[in-house]
């Protein structure tokens, strides 16, 4: 794939060329400390914050291999490098599939942070299955009239649109008739509701949709067509959730402090998946000489490295318009590292480990982010649905057989639509 | 409802299997009849009621479970008024509340009465009497700040009033320091204290109201078991033995290790049926989860280490019973595979459930904490695991 060259730096750009134009720029436009809403602007403007998006598209063109070179030149003037090109998974999404239209119309305000999204997918009756799903949408005239209820919706309160899949023939096979729409949450016919969380908070929510009304000009892809666009997000989303800790063990976020960044707010999760400094907490607990710890923080440290170079493999790969496999890999390689992260933390805390609260705060985030664990090894494709992709998709295994695979959804024996668990 | 009080009658008394290891008639008319008990009386609305309440103990409650069936008596000797029964019957019981999460502190106060058993029964006997009554909560107070299970984590400082303070010396005592990390402290009215003499490590007998006692509870992670940090200030104690008996000290140990095992295998136990019963009623992809060899391999996987943790708590059980030798092996070994067990469990729970296990209103999180957590209290699963290297003789 050729990328479009950039208006002062073709793709051919060399490192150094790229390196000083990003270092020209932020010596013109940063200032240390700085941050907000104007320099937010300016950031996006100038195609910095997504450096491989088109270059009409508030993007530089660049070659992906050149993200890295951009990111260090931020990190190096002491501002953070937005990358949403890797992590605005509703801006590349609808890149992938918009009209020239929807990208005018939603991929600014997205990158901004002034729209937000959150993901209208599963259903109490469709969490793998997700193509088993029961929300409908009817046509009427240049707008769809939605019903049905979603769950599991991650920051559903705080966004202002949803990617919402609906079907929208029951007369065919499940993945046939499902349809994408970019739903605005703003409407009497969309009801959130916060579900109490094992964690104590409530990020995600059940979503109840009455009557709801999309326009046709939301709607991404071709009517019917929704599955190929899903498969696109899911695949933004692996490689994110993929990512989200990869290597950064060593880097924890300072706890309240510092801006955050367009991609922090994106995903509410990936603030809970990054793991403890387990070397600052041997030491501090006094086990720095134990050798079962050492060995123990070694195959940790070990686990997290292997997948952030898989993850730099993987993010080469993945082209736009389509998943890929090896982002599969990232995500269940990162299950791994967070539950052993659990057991690793668990283990240097020992009998403390059984607090929580003000009592005790670092045993109290030890016990959260063994919860948030889950929302690696559950959330965005189960553990076991990532092996069943690897297995069948990349190394090309026979498929499960499938009982409902060619059956109108119509006569497919489904799971209960609808529960309550606000 | 056939209560154990009827069943003891009509038995006389309990008996550990002799040199079968296998349950007889009367163990399995005492499951069945705990658990019964258990079933209704804290049924999953009851236990997050008494978690969400000031404490999880009701009176009322803890008498009847003493006078109907016998509970709190089951290992207190005959003579102080209890059925005389012996740890196998004890595993059989704690498996039943580990199974349901029972959150008022039974296990606690069986801790307790394993140590007042151990001790001098001159000293002891109003004690045990009190316990199988169902008029006092008892706790065992063994940890402090740093977390320690075992003689060399006592800090504690206990010193004799009037006596020399040696081996032999009955006379008052006074202890100082700060435990922590004990169940149900705030319930108990008579604590079990570690503390430690010139001549050794001791168990001491404390009123909870004695002068010098305060407490406070600790903010924990597992809702179901509270826990308290206790100070003594200069308070009034009893030994419950010759202060620097280690050998009744090392002993209490070993069976307070196998007591907790046996509720954790009960808990990893009913967790993996959740997750069975779940797998065989989901439907995914127009068919039971359970007829995915992801999910299938799963379950059965933890069969084999649910099995093999009750297999573990029982023998020690037995083995504590039989007085055999092999205690001080099986204990820190069970104690090390059940805790594993439990927690491997209900993780695979959680993870069978998928969004749903991360819903508060979902009860996989409660084993899941209960899991988490009392794999570290009385050893954990590496300090257990280690003492049992030292005792194969590594
Ligand atoms: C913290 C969190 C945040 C989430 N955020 C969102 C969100 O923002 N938007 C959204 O739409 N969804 C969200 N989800 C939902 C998530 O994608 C689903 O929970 C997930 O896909 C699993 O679906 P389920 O919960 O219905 O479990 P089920 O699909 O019912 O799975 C139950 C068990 O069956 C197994 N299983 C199912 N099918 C197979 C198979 N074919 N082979 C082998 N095993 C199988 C699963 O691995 C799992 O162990 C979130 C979930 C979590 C936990």
């Amino acid at each position: 794939m050729t990328a479009r060259a950039g208006a002062d730096v073709p793709v051919e750009a060399s490192v150094e060329q790229v390196r000083a134009q990003v270092a020209a720029w932020l010596a013109e436009n940063w200032q240390p400390g700085g941050g907000g809403p104007q320099w937010r602007e300016r950031l996006v403007d100038s195609g910095w914050a997504a450096p491989t998006w088109p270059v009409e598209w508030f993007g530089r063109g660049l070659h992906r291999d050149l993200r890295r070179v951009v990111a260090e030149e931020f990190t190096r003037a002491g501002a953070k490098p937005a990358a949403l090109d890797v992590t605005q998974l509703f801006a590349n999404t609808i890149l992938a599939h918009g009209t020239d239209e929807q990208k005018r119309s939603f991929v600014r305000p997205l990158a901004l942070g002034e729209q937000q999204g959150c993901l209208l997918y599963s259903e109490p009756g469709a969490g793998s299955d997700l193509a088993a799903l029961q929300t409908r949408a009817e046509r009427d005239g240049d707008t769809w009239v939605v019903n049905g209820q979603k769950v599991w919706t991650s920051g559903a309160r705080e966004a202002t649109h949803g990617f919402l899949v609906a079907r929208t023939d029951w007369d065919v096979p499940k993945h046939r008739g499902l349809t994408f729409f970019w739903l605005p949450l703003d409407q009497p016919g969309v009801d959130i509701r916060p579900i109490h969380q094992v964690t104590g908070g409530s990020e995600f929510n059940e979503v109840f949709l009455t009557d709801a009304v999309v326009a046709d000009s939301h709607r991404l892809g071709e009517v019917d067509g929704g599955w190929r666009v899903l498969q696109t997000a899911l695949g933004f989303e692996r490689l994110i959730m993929g990512a989200a800790a990869g290597g950064s063990s060593r880097q924890r976020r300072p706890a309240g402090g510092g801006e955050t960044t367009l991609a922090d707010r994106q995903s509410p999760w990936t603030r809970q998946i990054g793991g403890a400094d387990y070397v600052e907490l041997a030491k501090k607990v006094g086990k720095a000489d134990d050798p079962v710890t050492r060995q123990e923080i070694a195959r940790l440290y070990t686990l997290e490295k292997v997948n952030a170079w898989n993850g730099l493999r993987a993010r080469a790969d993945a082209g736009r318009g389509a998943s890929s496999p090896l982002a599969s890999i990232g995500k269940l390689a990162m299950s791994r590292i967070v539950h052993t992260g659990v057991s690793v933390t668990t283990n240097l805390l020992g009998t403390s480990s059984v607090l929580d609260g003000d009592t005790d705060p670092v045993a109290a985030e030890v016990n959260r982010s063994s919860f948030a664990a889950f929302v690696t090894s559950i959330g965005g494709g189960t553990d076991q649905i990532q092996r069943n992709i690897i297995g069948e998709r990349v190394l090309g295994l026979p498929r499960e057989p499938e009982v409902d695979k060619l059956v109108p959804f119509r006569e497919v024996r489904k799971a209960q639509a609808t529960r309550r668990f606000s | 409802m056939l209560t154990t009080g009827q069943y003891l009658g009509s038995t006389g008394r309990l008996e550990a299997t002799v040199g079968t290891f296998e349950f007889t008639d009367d163990h399995e008319a005492l499951r069945s009849t705990v658990r019964a008990f258990v079933e209704e009386t804290f049924p999953e609305a009851q236990v997050r009621r008494l978690m969400a309440a000031p404490s999880a103990l009701e009176r009322p409650v803890w008498e009847r479970m003493a006078r109907e069936l016998g509970l709190q008596g089951l290992v207190v000797p005959e003579e102080h008024g209890g059925a005389g029964a012996g740890p196998v019957e004890l595993a059989i019981v704690l498996e039943e509340f580990g199974r349901r999460l029972v959150p008022v502190p039974f296990l606690s106060t069986a801790l307790a009465t394993i140590a007042l058993t151990g001790g001098d029964r001159a000293v002891t006997a109003g004690y045990l009497e009190a316990v199988a009554e169902g008029r006092v909560v008892a706790t065992v107070a063994l940890a402090e700040d740093d977390g320690g299970w075992d003689a060399a984590g006592v800090h504690c400082a206990a010193v004799s009033d009037d006596g020399d303070g040696g081996a032999g010396d009955r006379g008052g005592w006074r202890l100082t320091g700060t435990k922590s990390f004990v169940p149900d402290g705030m319930d108990a009215d008579l604590l079990v204290v570690a503390a430690r003499t010139p001549a050794g490590v001791g168990l001491f007998a404390v009123d909870g109201a004695a002068d010098g006692v305060s407490r406070s509870e600790l903010e924990v992670f597992d809702l179901t078991r509270r826990l308290a940090r206790v100070r003594l200030d200069g308070v009034a104690a009893t030994p419950l033995s010759a202060p620097a008996d280690t050998a009744a000290f090392d002993r209490f140990l070993d069976a307070a290790r196998v007591a907790v095992a046996a509720e954790q295998a009960g808990g990893a136990d009913f967790t993996l049926a959740m997750a069975v019963g779940y797998a065989k009623e989901r439907v995914q992809f127009g068919r039971a989860i359970g007829s995915f060899q992801a999910i299938k391999h799963l379950c059965a996987d933890a069969l084999v280490d649910v099995e093999s943790a009750r297999s573990a708590a029982y023998y020690g059980a037995w083995a504590i019973a039989q007085d055999s030798p092999e205690v001080a092996t099986v204990a820190p070994l069970a104690k090390a595979f059940c805790s594993d067990t439990f927690f491997a469990t209900a993780q695979t729970n959680m993870q069978v459930h998928g969004g749903i296990s991360f819903t508060y209103e979902h009860p996989a999180h409660l084993y899941y904490r209960r899991a988490k957590s009392g794999a570290q209290l009385w050893g954990s699963p590496r300090a257990n695991r280690d003492l049992l290297a030292t005792r194969i003789g590594l």
